[in-house]
């Protein structure tokens, strides 16, 4: 007998081994395929700074000007210093990368995706001249944005509202991205925080700017029409607390929705948010997309959001008027403007328009996404025209530009940092397409005398180039 | 068959020879032509080797050692791209490996006479193990590396292909009487205590002092040895059974005591719990699975030198980057010819027993 049983069993200790090289191979076709891109794009890989031989590609804007460029490996220099610096980014070998330079790292360092799956046969192709990125980001626009927010603090954010595109994403105070690593300690600890992107990762109160978004779901909600009469006496008593008008304005008893947000009614949006209630505020945020991440290009700060449901009437009427705790970033109040040029849909905001090999070949290029429908076109039509009366005849007249639908909203956010924050956001119709634009001046009093004259030399400027 | 199984040689050789010149091309202008003599030799010796073979004298295997040599110059190749200066020794250990494994073909009938000693193979065993107990030196936190003179070598390494002699004699011998004389003990088939003592104290004595030198590693190695021989030899499930249960309870002791042990498993449950300290190594080690993809960066390219001590634990982790998914699929078909060529040539010798 015993022969023919060694042998078996010899089998059965075969088979056994075979199933565990099997288990293993299944863990590393694992590795290797699914969980590879995630792996790749992990920070703590230096696979992608690790091409120090290869002369890392330029930075373009959208008209071709250079706005990072590189002769020769390891060297960088940055032609708009701290003007882009919230677009570039920076390059740090011991702190790591930033901005595009992050974002876009495989690409300026020619490690591509497509010739990464080529394998072996790619590193043939592989050239020691890194791609070039152009950006949707028009420099001209940039730096008149960074120029006009003279010795303020604050962010200017611009998209192409109809693709999603950023034309200018500035932040103040800002430092060149060549001396970021040099000096990465005092930066770091710098009141002023200039390595903070404000555009994207600076939250603020949004002020009286969440009134438009205030409007829109009181409408979504059916607590009121565009006929209702509001009255405002300058004054709205909450239990022992009381909402007050700035300026002690008075709006009388004769005013409409589109009236109440034309004169920036703090009486009457505060009412609107008690009588939607922590549920319907909420479901509000939930769908013009504040609780959802882009995850795209922008390194984003979450937006701070209260717990609706908990609070009481008091608080409750402050999330109207945008005060308390709600904070939301620039970004995201150009994105919330944008829909009402856009039929209520945003875009997936984008920087990276193409991505451009050595001798010129288009490897990759953007092409827009609808992010969220947010609203109806219908009732993005009506809330439109609301906010651009508040440019023709309301708050943000500083803004108006003869010949050119600018819609918009002014908002001036009290906070604890001293002098109020001026905001304006809006949208403008060019011939050339839409944009949406978020304006915030930190420290500057009104949005209507500082952040609004802001936007009317962007959309010049926009109109005449 | 006689062509084809030189052929494998020379394919073998060919890979050796296409990597080591891919370094070589990429040190231009300064070459190091140094390895080059030796690559040579190792070349010409395998193909003498295999010669040797052919004549089926000592042994009816011819394709095994083409197989071997197969992992041998990818080893090789992968030294030389990442630790150049441990290239040469590793050839020259590739040739006194051939002459051993002639020398052990030569002498076979002589030392088939000495399995009848099984039980001084056993001591013998112990004792090798021993070695480094009393004149150990530690390195990376185990005690089990003899240092004589110019040469560092761990006594366990020789320790394994003892205690398999021991053990394929022992059990050749024993085996029918350990199959014969079952009692049945709750669910397991047990042969009376005093026919599985010595086994049983050679393999505990075995682990124990593994475990003593902080060696979990070839405890382990040693441990699954020598329950698949003893599966192989008596199909006693039970053994198995009773195997596992010494794991389970030998496993939780030594997280219990030891905190390497504690640190390594940790780390193996969960390497993104610190992947900054402790699972660093580890962690480099799944990018550079994940940088290898489907079809690899390509030989020489990649960055496998990310990981700590790539060249010595973590060398598969550099051979998944530079040949990826692909390249370590064709590894794998090697190693799986082996086993399977394995398995025949049981086959065959049981056919010639019989």
């Amino acid at each position: 007998m015993g022969h023919n049983d060694i042998k078996k069993y010899i089998l059965h200790c075969s088979v056994f081994m075979l199933v565990c090289f099997l288990c293993l191979f299944g863990y590393i076709v694992y590795l290797q395929v699914i969980a590879a891109p995630s792996l790749a794009a992990n920070p703590m890989n230096r696979r992608g700074d690790g091409a120090q031989d290869i002369v890392r590609g330029a930075i373009l804007d959208i008209n071709g000007k250079e706005l990072a460029k590189s002769d020769k490996p390891g060297d960088r220099s940055y032609p708009y210093g701290e003007v882009m610096a919230p677009v570039t980014g920076y390059i740090g070998e011991a702190i790591g990368n930033d901005g595009i330079e992050a974002v876009a790292g495989g690409d300026l360092t020619g490690q591509s995706r497509q010739l990464q799956m080529l394998g072996p046969i790619g590193q043939a192709l592989q050239s020691d001249q890194g791609n070039n990125v152009r950006l949707t980001v028009d420099a001209d626009i940039q730096e008149l944005a960074y120029n006009a927010l003279g010795n303020h603090r604050g962010a200017v954010l611009v998209m192409n509202a109809e693709t999603g595109g950023i034309i200018a994403m500035v932040s103040k105070p800002s430092i060149d991205p060549i001396d970021v690593e040099a000096n990465w300690k005092s930066l770091t600890a710098r009141e002023d925080s200039p390595l903070l992107n404000r555009a994207t990762q600076g939250l603020y109160p949004p002020g009286s700017t969440i009134k438009v978004l205030i409007a829109d779901a009181a409408l979504d909600e059916k607590v009121t029409d565009v006929n209702e009469k509001f009255n405002c006496t300058g004054r709205l008593d909450i239990g022992s607390e009381y909402i007050g008008e700035s300026h002690g304005a008075v709006h009388g008893n004769n005013l409409t929705l589109k009236d109440a947000l034309t004169e920036s009614c703090n009486v009457t949006f505060a009412a609107l948010a008690m009588r939607m209630h922590g549920k319907g505020l909420e479901s509000a945020f939930d769908r013009f997309g504040f609780t959802v991440p882009i995850n795209s290009e922008f390194n984003e700060s979450k937006c701070h959001l209260p717990n609706f449901s908990a609070l009481g009437d008091g608080d409750t009427a402050q999330v109207g008027i945008g005060q308390g705790e709600t904070l939301v970033t620039p970004l995201r109040m150009a994105m919330l403007a944008s829909a009402y040029v856009n039929q209520g849909t945003i875009m997936v905001p984008y920087l990276v328009e193409e991505v451009i090999s050595p001798v010129g070949l288009v490897i990759r290029k953007a092409s827009p996404s609808k992010w969220m429908e947010v609203t109806s076109d219908k009732r993005a039509n009506i809330i439109g025209g609301f906010m651009e009366n508040v440019v023709a005849n309301g708050t943000g007249e500083a803004a108006a530009v003869p010949g050119i639908r600018v819609i918009g909203k002014t908002g001036t956010a009290e906070n604890s940092q001293g002098a109020d924050h001026g905001w304006f956001i809006g949208a403008a119709e060019l011939p050339k397409g839409k944009i949406a634009f978020c304006i915030i001046v930190e420290n500057s009093g009104g949005g209507g005398t500082v952040a609004a004259p802001i936007a009317r030399q962007i959309i010049t400027a926009l109109r005449d180039n | 068959m006689k062509s084809k199984s030189l052929l494998l040689v020379a394919v073998d050789f060919m890979i050796m020879f296409a990597g080591l010149a891919i370094i070589m091309l990429n040190q231009y202008p300064v070459i190091d032509w140094s390895p080059v003599p030796w690559a040579l030799a190792a070349a010409l010796m395998g193909l003498a080797v295999q010669l040797f073979l052919l004549q089926k004298k000592y042994t009816s295997d011819i394709w095994i050692f083409p197989m071997v040599l197969f992992f041998s110059s990818l080893g090789i190749i992968m030294l030389a791209r990442l630790k150049p200066v441990l290239c040469i020794p590793q050839l020259r250990w590739l040739m006194i490996g051939m002459l051993v494994m002639v020398g052990v073909l030569y002498f076979s009938r002589q030392l088939k006479n000495m399995l009848q000693y099984q039980y001084i193979l056993g001591i013998c065993t112990l004792v090798v193990l021993c070695l480094s107990l009393i004149f150990g030196v530690e390195i990376g936190g185990s005690k089990n590396w003899l240092v004589l003179g110019p040469i560092s070598v761990q006594p366990s390494e020789f320790g394994k292909i003892l205690l398999v002699l021991f053990l394929a004699a022992f059990l050749s011998d024993h085996g029918e009487m350990l199959k014969a004389s079952k009692r049945k003990i709750l669910f397991l088939d047990l042969p009376p205590i005093r026919f599985i003592a010595p086994l049983l104290v050679i393999w505990g004595i075995a682990i124990l002092m593994f475990v003593v030198q902080r060696d979990l590693g070839s405890a382990l190695l040693f441990f699954c040895m020598a329950v698949f021989m003893t599966y192989m030899g008596t199909g006693s499930k039970s053994y198995v059974f009773i195997a596992l249960l010494f794991f389970t309870l030998g496993a939780a002791i030594s997280y219990g005591f030891f905190s390497h042990v504690q640190v390594r498993f940790n780390i193996w449950l969960d390497p993104w719990a610190d992947p900054d300290g402790q699972a660093y190594q580890v962690v480099q080690s799944l990018f550079a699975f994940a940088a290898g993809g489907v079809w690899g960066t390509g030989f020489t390219h990649g960055h496998p030198g990310f990981i700590p001590e790539v060249h010595t634990d973590f060398i598969f982790s550099a051979v998944a980057e530079g040949i990826g998914t692909a390249g370590l699929h064709g590894h794998y078909d090697g190693i799986r010819a082996a086993v399977l060529s394995w398995y025949y040539d049981c086959h065959e010798l049981q056919k010639r027993a019989a």
